[in-house]
């Protein structure tokens, strides 16, 4: 590699940038991280809605992935690493500070009032085209803790029910319901919202 | 199919394909559509979320540190060690001419572990045969006395006054950081990538910093 | 409310047992008692080259020094500046590790945060909350029953023991002190040490991070069967056991020389890696 190429470390390719890493090279370093960091810290703020939480969680979870960085061997995709590394580090937080990761035991079964309200008459408020990224945040810092969890590891970070079960420890029937009881109160939430601004 | 049945099946049906009596009633049921409708908007506008925010600066000055103060960083650019950056023990430092020496340790080791060719002559004398691969590690148990570099010499005569009998304890406790220092470097010169003998060098030398604080604290009085 | 009432009783107790001891002082030994009144989480430093340090939780917001000087040729230095107290044991001219020994016994609130330096005397702090640092060069450390807050302690040859702290940022390095944990478990616990012993008897419990060091020092953690850990082991030169079937675990590790053992324990809550250079490494099962 040249001088030139050294001096703009953020030309470098994710491979070249993990070699060069494993080799102690500070270029390399800011590469990954400037690749990776604003999906680990949307990761983590989204989970524990604290901006200094979030930083700090960030702070561990690079710092987790640089000092075995020498061990990786690409067995699987560098992001796909990192990125549980992530998961992993935030829910160790979540459990650290007792907070609720997932309520236990919580199924749809046996709930028969049923979310679909008759009003006869009633326009038909669709959200569809009506929702932008401020608003969905905003409601998704509303949801409770257990709901938020479930919803932004499978919709917002792409995991499957069977890895979620998994890291936070229920079963796949828990995380399926957590997650459809997460998106009916994140509709409730964005059809109150709208309803107020078309108020004001 | 009632609302409340097919509210019963509306998870599958989000992240799936109605089934056809499921079609047959959306497509009777305003009330169904539109939730199913709304669902599906959310969970697919949901990964707007996903990098959608930008971490402060502070974040990657405080990993750099790190990786600076674990020795993880060791080209391109300068290392150094900026006054602020010690960690919460050092704060304890009594003698100025401490804190250059724990530069100069931090600086010795990384230029012994990956520049060897740079090695000044102190060093050199600290510096054992290079290890083969094929050649044994010592055995660290056995009472070694690596040589005295000039910043230990220095910390020995502010210390001369001492009773006998407690010199030489002080001799023998740098003895041993010195000998863990010597061979966490030497298996970290036949894999650099080793990061348990990485975790082992810091531990060694903040043995070492400990023995120079605490024994320069007891003189002071 | 009761332990409040137990904390005054044991201080008046306290200095009644030292009034009456005063008729023993030796020849030039004399003592001197302190009081200083603080507010939440004052802290306390104490610098005493030679003697013991004995301070234990007592009544809030006040601060109790007994001292018993062995000579003239050591005085105390005292100053409080708000919420701080500094106590330090000044050796006049002459002093040497037998005339200028001080033993102080202390009560503080047991929020305090205290800073302990002593050479050759022995220090134990018994029953506190705040944020413990300790010093010493050949005298014996124990922390007994804290918790809470950061325990720090360094020591060169002296002999450690922590016991029973809980919910606690443990750190301790040794050069060839022996370091004993008993009961200790928190978000952090890590150990240090050159040439000491490194001995821990406990659950590994609080879904903390435990790191073991040692130079050449052995290493022996003795854990309950249902101990939620997640294991590495590693000695260069030295051997490594395990009395548990460890379940393997995916990680992008790969051996490296020396002995090695690697896996989990129930749902390997906590982290824990031994490290040694050349010393023996075993991880029993409690019986």
């Amino acid at each position: 590699m040249t001088d030139a190429r050294k001096q703009q470390g953020e030309k470098l390719t994710e491979a070249e940038a993990i070699e060069r890493a494993k080799q102690g090279d500070a270029a390399a370093f800011k590469v990954l991280y400037d690749l990776h960091k604003r999906r680990v810290y949307s990761l983590c703020l989204r989970m524990t809605q604290n901006t200094a939480s979030a930083e700090d969680l960030t702070q561990e979870a690079f710092l987790q992935l640089f000092r075995k960085i020498g061990t990786f061997r690409g067995e699987s995709a560098f992001s796909t690493w990192l990125h549980r590394m992530s998961v992993n580090v935030v829910l160790m937080q979540l459990r650290k500070k007792n907070l609720p990761i997932v309520p236990i035991d919580d199924t749809l079964e046996g709930d028969e009032e049923g979310t679909i309200k008759k009003e006869p008459g009633a326009p038909d408020e669709r959200l569809a085209g009506s929702i932008d990224r401020l608003r969905l945040q905003r409601a998704v810092d509303e949801l409770p803790p257990g709901y938020r969890t479930i919803f932004v590891l499978h919709d917002v970070e792409g995991y499957e029910h069977n890895e979620i079960a998994e890291m936070v420890g229920c079963s796949i029937g828990n995380s399926k319901s957590q997650l459809h009881k997460a998106r009916l109160k994140l509709r409730e939430l964005l059809r109150v919202d709208r309803a107020e601004k078309a108020r004001k | 199919m009632t609302c409340l049945e097919f509210e019963r099946d509306l998870p599958e049906c989000v992240e799936g394909v109605p089934s056809p009596e499921q079609q047959a009633h959306l497509n009777s049921c305003p009330a169904c559509s539109g939730l199913l409708l709304d669902l599906n908007s959310i969970a697919s506008q949901a990964k707007m979320l996903s990098a959608a925010e930008e971490p402060s600066a502070a974040v990657w000055n405080a990993i750099e540190e790190r990786l600076r103060s674990e020795g993880l960083i060791r080209r391109s650019e300068p290392v150094y060690l900026p006054v602020e950056a010690k960690p919460s023990f050092m704060q304890r430092w009594r003698a100025a001419w401490l804190v250059p020496v724990a530069a100069a340790l931090a600086v010795v080791a990384v230029v012994k572990l990956y520049h060897p060719t740079r090695l000044n002559n102190d060093d050199a004398k600290q510096v054992q045969q290079p290890i083969t691969s094929t050649a044994p590690v010592k055995n660290a148990s056995a009472k070694r006395k690596p040589a005295l570099s000039h910043e230990d010499q220095q910390w020995l005569s502010t210390v001369a006054a001492r009773p006998p009998a407690q010199l030489a304890k002080f001799r023998s406790d740098l003895d041993q950081a010195n000998a863990f220092i010597e061979d966490a470097q030497e298996s970290l010169q036949q894999d650099p990538n080793d990061v348990y003998m990485q975790q082992m060098l810091m531990n060694a030398y903040e043995q070492k910093q400990m023995l120079y604080e605490l024994v320069v604290d007891d003189s002071s009085h | 409310m009761g332990d409040a009432m137990s904390t005054a009783k044991c201080a008046v107790r306290f200095a009644t047992v030292l009034a009456l001891a005063g008729v023993a002082f030796g020849a030039g030994e004399n003592r001197k008692d302190l009081h200083f009144k603080v507010g939440k989480h004052p802290a306390i430093s104490i610098n005493n080259p030679y003697g013991p340090v004995v301070v234990k939780a007592g009544a809030p917001h006040e601060v109790v020094i007994n001292a018993i000087l062995h000579s003239d040729k050591v005085e105390i230095d005292q100053s409080q500046s708000h919420n701080r107290i500094d106590i330090i044991s000044h050796l006049l001219q002459g002093a040497d590790q037998y005339s200028g020994v001080v033993e102080y016994q202390v009560l503080v609130p047991a929020d305090a945060s205290l800073s302990i330096h002593s050479e050759n005397g022995p220090v134990h702090a018994e029953n506190l909350h705040g944020d413990l640092a300790l010093e010493g060069g050949n005298g014996a450390m124990e922390v007994l029953d804290c918790g809470d807050g950061h325990v720090h302690v360094r020591t060169l040859n002296g002999p450690v023991t922590i016991s029973n702290v809980r919910n606690g940022h443990v750190e301790v390095v040794s050069m060839s002190g022996d370091v004993s944990l008993t009961s200790v478990s928190g978000p952090y616990v890590a150990v240090n040490s050159n040439t000491g012993k490194i001995e821990y008897a406990g659950d590994f419990g609080g879904e903390g991070e435990y790191s073991f060091t040692s130079y050449a020092g052995n290493i022996e953690a003795v854990a309950p069967a249902y101990a939620s850990i997640d294991v590495t082991a590693r000695s260069s030169q030295g051997r490594v056991d395990s009395d548990f079937s460890l379940e393997p675990k995916h990680t992008p590790f790969y051996a490296k020389a020396g002995s090695y053992f690697s896996g989990t324990l129930g749902k390997a809550a906590s982290s824990v890696k031994l490290m040694s250079f050349s010393g023996k490494i075993h991880l029993k099962k409690r019986q």
